[in-house]
């Protein structure tokens, strides 16, 4: 206490001071340029976004969300959000491009033909020499729906929990989280904990597939798959000068249960690049995540920027790294603002992962071809707008965000591949509109 | 403005200013308040202009002294028992620990009581020095007994949350109109004032009090955000023998702090930091200008 005063103006202090009796809301909300308005006690605060997803050549999703919030007047606050996507298009199966044409089932077929055994059409496509395969009728729905609860326990301690449900076509969600952030130090230090559980049901359509059994037998077993989860977050939030805040957040999680894709294959290839046959994948049933993530958020009168580092790290060998800069310029007297994003991501490969499996492997304990599995570098650039309207009482906004990946680490093709483009990449566009009433 | 328990007054009034601005005025917290707003929409001004003064109305309710009614009275009324107090309160309490702390007991809302024998009315009746003594012992923060949200005011003492009230005020309506207008708009309640972004005209024009007539303005700033605070003892002093007595008192040893500049305003980004800082510059008597500097705020100091 006696350093701080010598090594401390008085004014600094009492800024301080003056900032824990005001809330110092703009250093430690998460806008921190911005003027972002307050829900006040019986009001209804509704957050509405309408996204549009676009891979090139690939899936396209349409996403609308709501997220509403409700204050109380000791300081609760009630939310719900409600999501609902569908996404269509073209899913990569796995599969390795081969100098000759392919054909594949879709997820219920059991065979190769165009009816299959049940009765249900199947429709197994074919892919022609050179072509990535690709499942063209990829089709899913999802619809979520997260409630949550936040109640102030002391004046300086806030307690919350809350569930969300989540279901598609063949996979269903349940999950909860609870948290305790506790303010010290004239709140210019908040330190939380936060545990979470989530247990998962798969149904894979067509059935689950026997891992690593060869593809053409259609050795599906019926049934549900399971997978659960649990994680904690341990986060501090340092407010370091007036404009200055620095959040520090450490997380674990390990999953554990059915983590394998039932509808990715790899191709098992000859010396020379002849595709012989397929196999179905197989992942480890557990999965232990550790990452860690610091921001820092800097806010300026007609400005502001923020900096975030993250690196995650798991048992599958999996660490990733990602940077991002997102800065912001308040104009027209705060009315209007512009935000470009950048964000860096590399991440190395699981070691399990392989593009293909050579038919003079013996042994094969775990492995996937999933491109998200792989080693890869991906870069985002976006930009947004958002005005103020309504006198400040609703704000739209419109997103867009331009993505691209690229594998690196490529292993060599053998001599009939070569020339395919056996690791096409990414790249995605994203049109996000907002509106907050 | 010893008014006790009268209506708080309810009426508020919208006028034109130049500069393409709406004035709301009202009284409250002793003097004339107003929130200029730069827009041309009456009914929303009058509708902000009476949030604005709502705000202010409920402050001055619950925290003035002078009210029979106020939490202030309350906690009066209970001198030498264990009381919970709201948590606004609280933090208020807990600010003006904070601040008695940071100015080494400088700033203490305990030296209330010290009114009862200091009576600034511009005459010559100045204390004797064991009026003064006598009631000095009933001075001091650290005789308070609190620990949030729990209070044990002694008998005797008296709390006094004058020092800041009408800065919080006006960050509080600020926070207020802040959360649903990005428009400019300037809050200020008696002289003590705070802006969001400039007007249409560029800058906010701000006339600071002459100490001694309330008519002509000595100083002009100009002010584009942020807020001002003025401490000053414009019209309260004692005049004895040639000496003026100003009124600020240093609540270590009950007399005035000699050499105090008439009046000191700062500029900061809240009210309450503003007036704090002026009020401690006030405390630090002569060596005011030398406190000022050293806080790297921009203030502006009339002799």
């Amino acid at each position: 206490m006696q350093l701080t005063r010598r090594t401390q103006s008085v004014r600094h202090q009492l800024a301080a001071a003056s900032c824990a009796l005001l809330g110092a809301t703009a250093a430690r909300g998460q806008d921190t340029g911005g003027v972002a308005p307050e829900v006040q006690a019986g009001d209804w605060s509704v957050d509405s976004a309408l996204a549009y997803y676009h891979e090139d050549g690939r899936i396209q999703a349409i996403e609308p969300v709501v997220d509403v919030s409700k204050a109380f007047s000791a300081g609760q606050l009630l939310g719900l959000k409600l999501t609902a996507d569908s996404l269509s298009g073209a899913s990569p199966n796995g599969a390795l491009p081969s100098n000759k044409a392919q054909t594949f089932a879709s997820p219920s077929g059991t065979s190769l033909s165009p009816v299959a055994a049940s009765g249900k059409a199947a429709h197994p496509y074919t892919v022609l020499p050179g072509q990535l395969p690709e499942d063209p009728d990829y089709h899913d729905q999802r619809v979520a729906a997260a409630l949550s609860w936040d109640q102030p326990l002391t004046r300086l301690t806030q307690m919350s929990a809350g569930s969300k449900l989540s279901y598609e076509d063949d996979f269903f969600s349940a999950s909860v989280n609870a948290s305790i952030a506790h303010d010290f130090n004239e709140k210019n230090t908040t330190a939380s904990l936060e545990v979470n559980g989530e247990f998962d049901t798969i149904n894979p359509i067509g059935g689950t597939p026997v891992p690593l059994s060869d593809y053409l037998l259609f050795d599906k077993t019926s049934g549900n798959e399971h997978k659960n989860g649990a994680g904690v977050l341990l986060g501090l939030t340092q407010v370091i000068t007036a404009q200055w805040v620095a959040e520090l957040n450490l997380t674990a999680d390990r999953f554990t249960g059915y983590l394998t894709d039932p509808y990715k294959i790899i191709s098992v290839i000859d010396p020379v690049g002849n595709t012989t046959g397929y196999l179905y994948e197989h992942r480890p049933d557990e999965r232990t995540r550790r990452s860690v993530y610091l921001e820092n958020r800097v806010g300026w009168s007609r400005a502001s920027v923020a900096l975030s580092l993250r690196y995650m790290t798991d048992d599958w060998r999996v660490h990733s790294e990602t940077v991002q800069l997102t800065p912001r310029w308040w104009m027209a007297a705060r009315t209007q603002f512009l935000e470009p994003t950048f964000r860096w991501y590399h991440q190395s490969a699981a070691y399990f992962y392989t593009p293909w499996l050579s038919n003079t492997d013996t042994e094969v304990g775990y492995a996937s071809s999933d491109q998200r599995l792989a080693a890869f570098d991906a870069v985002t650039y976006g930009l947004k707008y958002g005005i103020k309207i309504d006198d400040a009482r609703q704000e739209l906004s419109l997103r867009i965000e331009y993505y691209q990946q690229r594998q690196t680490d490529r292993m060599a093709a053998p001599a009939t591949l070569e020339g395919l483009d056996l690791y096409p990449g990414v790249r995605a566009i994203l049109v996000q509109v907002g509106w907050h009433f | 403005m010893a008014e006790t328990n009268s209506p708080i007054a309810r009426s508020v009034t919208a006028e034109d200013r130049p500069g393409d601005l709406l004035a709301v005025c009202f009284q409250a917290l002793g003097g004339p308040c107003e929130v200029l707003l730069a827009t041309a929409d009456r009914s929303l001004a009058l509708e902000l202009g009476t949030l604005a003064a709502q705000e202010a109305w409920r402050i001055e309710q619950k925290f003035s002294r002078y009210r029979d009614d106020s939490v202030v009275a309350g906690i009066h009324s209970q001198r030498g028992r264990m009381i919970t107090v709201d948590p606004e309160t609280a933090s208020l309490l807990d600010f003006a620990e904070q601040c008695y702390r940071i100015s080494d007991g400088l700033f203490d809302i305990t030296s209330g009581v010290l009114r009862k024998v200091w009576h600034f009315d511009g005459s010559d009746r100045v204390p004797g020095v064991s009026e003064v003594a006598r009631v000095l012992p009933l001075v001091g923060f650290t005789k308070l007994g609190w620990n949030s949200p729990q209070l044990l005011l002694p008998v005797g003492m008296e709390l006094d949350f004058g020092g800041f009230g009408k800065e919080y005020a006006v960050d509080r309506v600020y926070e207020l109109l802040a959360a649903r207008r990005t428009g400019s708009f300037l809050v200020n309640l008696g002289g003590d004032l705070r802006a969001n972004h400039p007007p249409p005209s560029g800058r906010w024009q701000i006339g600071i009090e002459r100490p001694e007539t309330d008519r002509q303005a000595a100083l002009l700033l100009e002010l584009e955000h942020g807020a001002l605070a003025t401490s000053g003892d414009a019209k309260r002093f004692l005049l004895k023998d040639g000496v003026r007595y100003g009124h600020v008192l240093d609540p270590r040893t009950g007399w005035p702090v000699p050499g105090a500049p008439r009046s000191v305003t700062v500029a900061a980004s809240s009210c309450t930091e503003a007036g704090l800082v002026s009020t401690l510059a006030l405390l630090h008597g002569a060596h005011a200008g030398e406190f000022l500097s050293e806080q790297g705020l921009r203030y502006w100091v009339l002799e």
